[in-house]
């Protein structure tokens, strides 16, 4: 009886090794795919013979995209429109998270309620619309226009995970401030934001990784090299100059490298409060 | 700064903290989308500035009577459907193996939820180098398993596109669910398992008893918020197919995106846009009505 439960087990437990060993090779596969496309030599990419492991290893791919086309530019119009999603995001959203933390007020639920809805919005139905609405005001091609568009699906997401890391700060400290003659604001302020800092950051990240990888908003609302970020450069060179798969692959190594270094080093906290947020709401 | 001080004592102030963020949401989403409900009912294009008058419900009956609207309806139903079966049963299994918290797992748990980071871009033009006609690695695998006797042009076949795209967006997607559903399975009270257990229950009976009741709001939530993001979201199919070939994966937010993007016709993609979300809303709340009901039903 012990004997065959303790086989069973064991079973169990292979099998469940197997079954991740297989999920992740079906994650990671491509991407180590795409590196090693990166390395190879235009001419061993496109032999008749597959080579799994590349016979010899070149970097050129990395120089040419580099170098050759407008890549750097596009990522550091990237990187200028994510900084601005960021600081949008963190300046309004952290105070509407602290609001619906730690008071009650009338139409608190409906407000949360309509934060949520409003990332129902089809993407499509707010791109035209802002197209008009921002070519009005000379905001089409700009990188602060773009990161606006950024905030009308961003910062809904970013208040309610923030929402949860406040919520599981504790009050009490909060209250012993008080009580000690600090004003609401100087408690937010020294104790709270502190005490939620790791959920600060990785609700930040998160939009911030949104927002690097952003194609469609991209693609409508910025129409020359002064804004265009990277997805859409990219996409654009594979359109225009029939782009070969070796500078391909360099390029999207390059552009997903801050992202998975970013999600290594926040992934825990990240998860949680993707999570907190989805099984409560 | 003082002043502030005073300020946050007032019964205003939650009120003040919410000020800046509501004015952002009502500035770039209210206005915009209630902008854009209006412009179905206009002549906009933008290849033809004199146009602007309204024509009533003129682009609503265009679309009753245009082929491709029907095709890409059909195309979004059967799109959305396939991949979040395959997401949600690829998500529970990797929650189960997950939660089994055996040791290493957690390295597992990080490459496991890599691909949902992933922009589409890449996602996009890193499977069509895997499933390319001449030189991937997928065709490649398959003919020496012999599963094929030559390379297939998976996204260029009318039979195989729409399944191709499937796949991918599978792989970029199911990583949602596994989070979502561990975070579901992890609050499932060990006791239960154990009670089962002793009373004689087996695995099956255990999961169909205890795991899934248990997971229902959890897998509910996470079924809404994918196929919101689904329906609502071009950029897939835009990169690896453009809706083609022919009309074959062409999926309703991607027409719509299409006439406004290539064709300029403003109007009649805010027509389409505005179906579509009247279509997810009624999704929306039939199915949340549903999963209500059988859940009703279940604490008998």
């Amino acid at each position: 009886m012990i004997e065959s439960k303790r086989r069973r087990r064991v079973i169990a437990n292979i099998a469940t090794y197997l079954v991740l060993a297989t999920l992740s090779m079906f994650c990671i596969g491509p991407m180590i795919w795409m590196f090693l496309t990166s390395l190879k030599y235009e001419a061993d990419i496109v032999t008749q013979t597959m080579q799994y492991i590349p016979r010899r290893v070149t970097f050129d791919h990395y120089v040419a995209i580099w170098t050759q086309s407008g890549f750097p530019r596009l990522i550091a119009n990237s990187l200028v429109v994510t900084f601005l999603t960021v600081t949008i995001c963190v300046a309004t959203g952290t105070l509407a998270a602290y609001a619906f933390s730690r008071f009650a007020f009338r139409g608190r639920t409906q407000l949360m309620l309509g934060y949520l809805v409003v990332r129902m919005f089809p993407a499509v139905m707010m791109i035209i619309p802002l197209y008009v609405v921002m070519r009005g005001v000379g905001l089409v091609d700009s990188r602060f226009g773009l990161a606006l568009a950024y905030t009308s699906f961003l910062l809904p997401l970013f208040v309610w995970m923030l929402k949860g890391f406040f919520d599981s700060a504790p009050k009490e400290l909060e209250s012993a401030a008080r009580i000690d003659g600090s004003t609401r604001l100087g408690a937010m302020v020294r104790i709270v934001m502190p005490l939620a800092r790791n959920g600060l950051v990785a609700s930040s990240v998160f939009i911030a990784i949104a927002a690097w990888n952003e194609f469609l908003f991209a693609l409508m609302l910025t129409t020359g090299q002064g804004s265009r970020t990277w997805p859409v450069g990219l996409q654009l060179m594979v359109g225009e100059f029939q782009l070969p798969w070796g500078v391909l692959a360099a390029g999207g190594i390059l552009s997903i490298l801050p992202v998975i270094v970013l999600f290594a080093i926040v992934q825990r906290t990240m998860v949680q409060g993707l999570t907190a947020g989805a099984i409560k709401g | 700064m003082r002043a502030l001080g005073e300020l946050s004592e007032t019964r205003y102030w939650m009120y003040l903290l919410l000020l800046p963020s509501l004015v952002m949401i009502l500035l770039v989403i209210a206005y915009p989308t209630l902008y854009g409900m209006a412009i179905s009912f206009r002549e906009m294009r933008l290849t033809r500035p004199g146009l602007g008058g309204w024509v009533g419900f003129k682009h609503y009956a265009a679309m009753w009577s245009d082929p491709v609207f029907w095709i890409a309806l059909k195309n979004t139903v059967v799109w959305v459907t396939a991949a979040v079966v395959l997401e949600l049963a690829l998500g529970l299994l990797a929650a189960t193996a997950l939660n089994r918290d055996l040791p290493g797992t957690k390295i597992f748990a990080v490459l496991i939820l890599l691909p949902y980071f992933l922009p589409n871009v890449v996602a996009g033009h890193m499977w069509a180098l895997l499933l390319d006609p001449r030189l991937g690695v997928i065709n490649d695998l398959l003919v020496r398993a012999g599963v094929l006797h030559t390379y297939k042009a998976w996204f260029a076949d009318p039979n195989t596109a729409l399944a191709a795209t499937v796949l991918v967006e599978a792989w970029h997607g199911f990583p949602f669910f596994a989070l979502l559903l561990l975070a579901g399975l992890k609050s499932i009270p060990e006791d239960l398992y154990k009670a089962a257990a002793v009373d004689g229950a087996g695995v099956p009976a255990q999961l169909r008893l205890i795991t899934l009741p248990m997971l229902k709001t959890v897998i509910a939530a996470a079924v809404i918020l994918r196929v919101i993001g689904l329906v609502n979201s071009p950029d897939l199919l835009l990169i690896l197919t453009g809706g083609g070939p022919g009309d074959a994966t062409q999926v309703l937010s991607l027409y719509a995106f299409q006439t406004a993007y290539k064709e300029f016709n403003f109007g009649y993609a805010s027509a389409l846009s505005v179906v579509m979300f009247v279509i997810l809303m009624i999704f929306a709340t039939a199915y949340i009505r549903l999963s209500r009901i059988t859940k009703g039903d279940g604490d008998d």
